[in-house]
């Protein structure tokens, strides 16, 4: 027992009355037994398991991450809460109250600046815990379940955040979920301007109308956005939030080495002082920056540039390459079921509760820092989130007016003028591309290998191998430029100036590497020229073919590993994923704009 | 060392809370409040109230805090020399009583702030910034349908109105249904929002104001258009604006400014509102000629053609080596009928001089549904008259002539 109790004689008495008993059920002395009944017999507390690894407990391996996205949540409910009292969803008041709130009510403006950045913070703070999660290998069995509610999770904070967005009512607010909305409605199939719209859809029946509740964001907007982010969604992220909380507590904690200590104090403790912590960074933030409040929304005067939240402007970077139906509907959907997917395709069981070790790799000229335990996931993963990152930077630094490239801090101007000439690979051609490109992931069987190397002498897979990508790389290549230098220019056939593709992307600034070719077969006459075209057929052939090539046996053994499905969806996301960055080359190098389009059905990839 | 973290950490937090709570009790407004009681004897004090002071006008969807600092604004007997303690200068409070008017309606600004840059509505995103100088008058207009009663007390107004009609403005832009429309519509060109207009040749401050009066002064430095070498290679050129340069003086740009911002298409509550005067009776002209000069004025013929048609207005037209819209060889040229014609009809577009560049963007309008066929015939009278005929040639307001005589 404790020893003798050195509190004052009141406090002693109050102690060993009812009232005082029928709130604590157990005193306060430091015995494991109390230790054990204040985490067990605390509603708040009682999510943690009474006793955890000592390895869990180290800072360098969560970061508090999900613990402190779980905190953030809480700051925001509560400065939420009070910002309710203070905030009417009309589009008459609503611009209003947030002047009311900066100017006249006792602690507003603070308040609303720590509702703002608290949010920001908590959609990096998610992403980071996402990152932690992934490369501690803390997704695989028997957590496959709880990775994707925390990816369900993960999308109702982005959606939480967004519909927060539109609640000031000013220019920003409106914009960015005019720059969302319009999104919506390039859905496939259900949304007015997507791809093969179905015969009833119309702007007033379409998902951007359910979005918004009426044809363009205003009254019935902001009443149902207020809604979703007050109530509706905060009620949805509490359901998947006690599930993503139970499910850490019985599928148990991912790192497991270490002797076992009580989680009171020392869990506890080092959650509360990284709250704090993070309390005291919001209470700097919030004093030293105002929260952003341009003028009142205003439909007729639309800024340039219009900008979507930090968390999405990665993918209205990405308009500039796609149409907005694959840029917002098709490449966000694919990200989350991906990211989804990824326990249950990932099958090397390797990884749980460590950071991946890493090395140096020579190829070539080139030290490469990579993993070297999972490499292909964590580099896959990585480059994914690296890519995320940087078309936000890209979308938030870089561009300016008539979504212009500046460099950061560089002055804007509205007079500045660009003139882009694009083309699109006829269909046939384009379509032939797609094809190859993503033929470049065929695997080679096992059994496959064995009937070629009995039927043809044990060098035939490898041969055939070598000539099936190299061919595929050569088609490729082909399908690009022989299109390019030789097909008519069909949107002006009557022009003279511009007769052909290889002529109008000739004198195009925006296609460098077709403008140097056009210059270049100029300068050579005829035939020097196709020869140099046809050089560069096989010298862009070859280096595709090498790549394919080049990945060849570890495509073959990831096949043998995974199975055909498992291997299908696997390659086929990783494709997709390269296939963006190749889309912004073919942009950058070639002025290329479309593969494939149907105009009349408003399908163009 | 948890046990210190976690001191360290409450201390601190608990200090930042404290500084939270300081900022926001000391605000900017409290310290004027502050100064200002000081300046006061016990017995002023009293019946006077600290805190936020505001007007809420139910009418006008306004709320004017501005009385926060500017406290004595309606107490000449207690304020001070200096701002922002001073009385309202004039007897403007008694015929607006703030309860009923506010403040920002006139002064523009940012009634709902409360700390100095904000309230004056000179921040960014702020559209309404506080009007400084002879600006001001142009909030009467928004209410005072006839100027003229209040002359005293808004010239600037005035004079731009005046120079507005005087300069023929009226003959390219319209103003609530008066005008030509061969420029952009003056309606609500006192709220356009800022955003829509360029101020990259702009000097000081991105301000209706000073784009508006800049531009008088100097059309062309304001908007300069695009040459074709700032242009991507195959795109046409776009010409500076055809506002031609008036050589308006700092007051009189001003003058038209202030007149420029007093137009808006914002209605105000009908109690506020009053109507302009009845229109005067059409004044007797001893001839036709006199009667002519007067249609002359009246529809804007000045703007291009200058000042009693003396002088054509220098046009970009006229920088492309086209017509300069000079009205003195009239005669020589013109017969009554082709004259009236080409009133009625007008040229548009002007023949090109260079085809290789856009069409000139400045033509002459049709009149025919906008001057009654009388006035026409009055016009005509008149600028016929203009011009010194030739020895030899037909008398310039003969009877009509065969077309064949003209070049």
């Amino acid at each position: 027992m404790a020893d003798k109790d050195a509190s004052p004689a009141v406090l002693q008495w109050f102690k060993k009355s009812k009232l005082w008993k029928s709130i604590f059920r157990h005193d306060f002395s430091d015995t494991p037994r109390t230790r054990l009944q204040r985490v067990f017999g605390n509603v708040f507390l009682h999510l943690h398991p009474v006793r955890t690894p000592k390895d869990a407990l180290k800072v360098t391996y969560t970061w508090g991450m999900g613990g402190l996205s779980f905190y953030v949540f809480l700051l925001l409910v509560v400065t939420g809460i009070l910002l309710m009292f203070y905030y009417r969803p009309t589009t008459i008041h609503a611009f209003q109250d947030m002047k009311d709130l900066a100017y006249a009510v006792t602690l507003g403006g603070f308040l609303r600046n720590m509702h703002r950045w608290a949010a920001h913070l908590m959609v990096v703070v998610v992403i980071l815990h996402m990152v932690r999660v992934f490369l501690t290998g803390a997704y695989k069995p028997p957590r496959e379940y709880n990775w994707a509610v925390g990816v369900i999770l993960l999308v109702l904070t982005l959606f939480l955040s967004y519909t927060g967005y539109l609640l000031p009512w000013d220019q920003l607010a409106l914009w960015a979920v005019t720059v969302g909305a319009q999104m919506a409605a390039n859905t496939p199939v259900i949304g007015n301007e997507g791809p093969f719209r179905l015969p009833f859809v119309t702007t007033s029946n379409d998902a951007r109308f359910g979005l918004i509740g009426g044809t363009m964001v205003g009254d019935s907007t902001l009443i149902r956005f207020y809604v979703l982010h007050c109530v509706a969604v905060p009620f949805l992220f509490c359901v998947f939030l006690c599930v993503h909380l139970w499910r850490v507590r019985k599928d148990g904690f991912s790192k497991q080495t270490g002797e076992k200590v009580d989680v009171w104090p020392h869990l506890v403790s080092r959650e509360f002082l990284a709250a704090l912590l993070v309390t005291i960074i919001l209470f700097v933030w919030s004093m030293a920056l105002p929260a952003p409040l341009e003028g009142i929304a205003n439909l007729n005067v639309t800024p340039n540039p219009s900008k979507a939240p930090w968390y999405f402007l990665g993918l209205q970077e990405l308009l500039v390459y796609f149409d907005p139906w694959i840029a917002g509907v098709a490449l966000p959907g694919l990200i989350v079921a991906g990211l989804m997917a990824i326990p249950y395709v990932d099958t090397n069981p390797k990884g749980i509760g460590v950071y991946p070790a890493m090395g140096w790799k020579r190829i070539g000229p080139l030290r490469l820092w990579h993993p070297t335990e999972r490499p292909f996931a964590v580099t896959v993963f990585m480059l994914g989130v690296v890519l995320w990152f940087a078309l936000i930077f890209i979308g938030y630094y870089c561009r300016g007016p008539n979504w212009e490239w500046y460099m950061p801090g560089e002055l804007w101007s509205h007079r500045r003028v660009t003139k882009l000439t694009l083309k699109n690979l006829p269909n046939f051609w384009g379509a032939l591309l797609m094809l190859c490109y993503f033929l470049e992931g065929t695997p080679m069987p096992k059994a496959i290998k064995a009937r070629l190397a009995a039927a043809r002498g044990p060098n035939a897979p490898a041969r055939i191998s070598a000539a099936f990508h190299m061919g595929l790389g050569v088609v490729m290549a082909i399908a690009l430029l022989l299109p390019l230098t030789t097909a008519p220019d069909a949107e002006y056939p009557l022009r003279s100036r511009y007769t052909t593709l290889f002529e109008a992307l000739g004198h195009a600034p925006n296609a460098p590497f077709m403008s140097w070719l056009y210059r270049t077969v100029e300068a050579l006459g005829p035939a020097l020229g196709t020869g140099l075209v046809v050089a560069c057929i096989l010298a862009l052939g070859g280096a595709l073919g090498f790549l394919g090539l080049k990945f060849a046996t570890f495509k073959d053994r990831m096949y043998d590993e995974l199975g055909p499905v498992k291997y299908s969806l696997v390659m086929g996301l990783f494709l997709m994923m390269m296939g963006v960055l190749g889309k912004l080359a073919l942009r950058l190098l070639f002025g290329m704009k479309y593969l494939i389009t149907f105009p009349a059905l408003s399908f163009n990839i | 060392m948890k046990r210190i973290l976690f001191l360290l950490f409450t201390l601190i937090l608990t200090g930042l809370f404290g500084v939270v709570v300081w900022m926001d009790t000391a605000r900017e407004w409290t310290g004027y409040q502050r100064q200002f009681f000081h300046s006061l004897t016990r017995a002023e004090r009293k019946g006077l109230a600290g805190g936020i002071h505001q007007v809420a006008l139910e009418d006008l969807r306004r709320i004017d805090r501005c009385t926060t600092c500017h406290v004595a604004i309606d107490k000449p007997q207690l304020a001070l020399a200096e701002q922002p303690f001073t009385a309202h200068p004039g007897t403007y409070l008694e015929s607006h009583p703030p309860e009923q008017f506010g403040c920002t309606v006139c002064h523009g600004g940012q009634g709902l702030a409360t700390d100095t840059k904000a309230a004056h509505g000179e921040v960014k995103h702020w559209e309404e910034p506080l009007l400084r100088g002879p600006l001001i008058q142009s909030s009467c207009y928004k209410c005072h349908g006839d100027v003229r009663e209040i002359e005293p007390h808004a010239p600037r107004l005035v004079q731009g109105m005046t120079s507005y009609k005087q300069l023929g403005c009226a003959g390219c832009h319209t103003v609530n249904g008066f005008g030509q429309n061969v420029s952009v519509d003056l309606s609500d060109m006192g709220e356009k929002p800022w955003q829509l207009l360029d101020f990259t040749f702009v000097h000081g401050e991105e301000r209706l104001s000073q784009w508006v009066e800049q531009h008088f002064q100097e059309p062309r430095r304001v908007t300069p258009g695009f040459r074709a070498q700032e242009l991507p290679p195959g795109e046409e050129e776009i010409y500076p604006t055809f506002m031609p340069n008036y050589g308006l003086n700092e007051e009189q740009a001003r003058a038209l400014t202030v007149y420029m911002l007093s137009l808006k298409s914002q209605h105000l509550p009908a109690a506020y509102v009053h109507p302009p005067a009845p229109q005067e009776p059409e004044p007797v002209y001893a001839s036709s000629v006199e009667a002519g000069k007067a249609v002359f004025q009246k529809f804007g013929c000045a703007g291009c053609h200058g000042l009693d048609g003396v002088g054509g207005r220098r046009s970009w037209n006229a920088w492309l080596g086209d017509e300069a819209p000079s009205l003195v060889p009239v005669a020589h040229y013109y017969d009554r009928q082709t004259l009236k014609e080409f009133i009625r009809n007008g040229r548009q577009p002007v023949p090109r001089s260079n085809p290789a560049r856009p069409t000139p963007p400045l033509y002459m309008p049709a009149w025919k549904d906008r001057i009654p066929d009388a006035q026409i015939d009055q016009l005509v009278d008149y600028v016929l008259s203009l011009g010194e005929p030739l020895p030899g040639s037909p008398p310039a307001n003969g009877a009509p002539q065969a077309a064949g005589g003209n070049p």
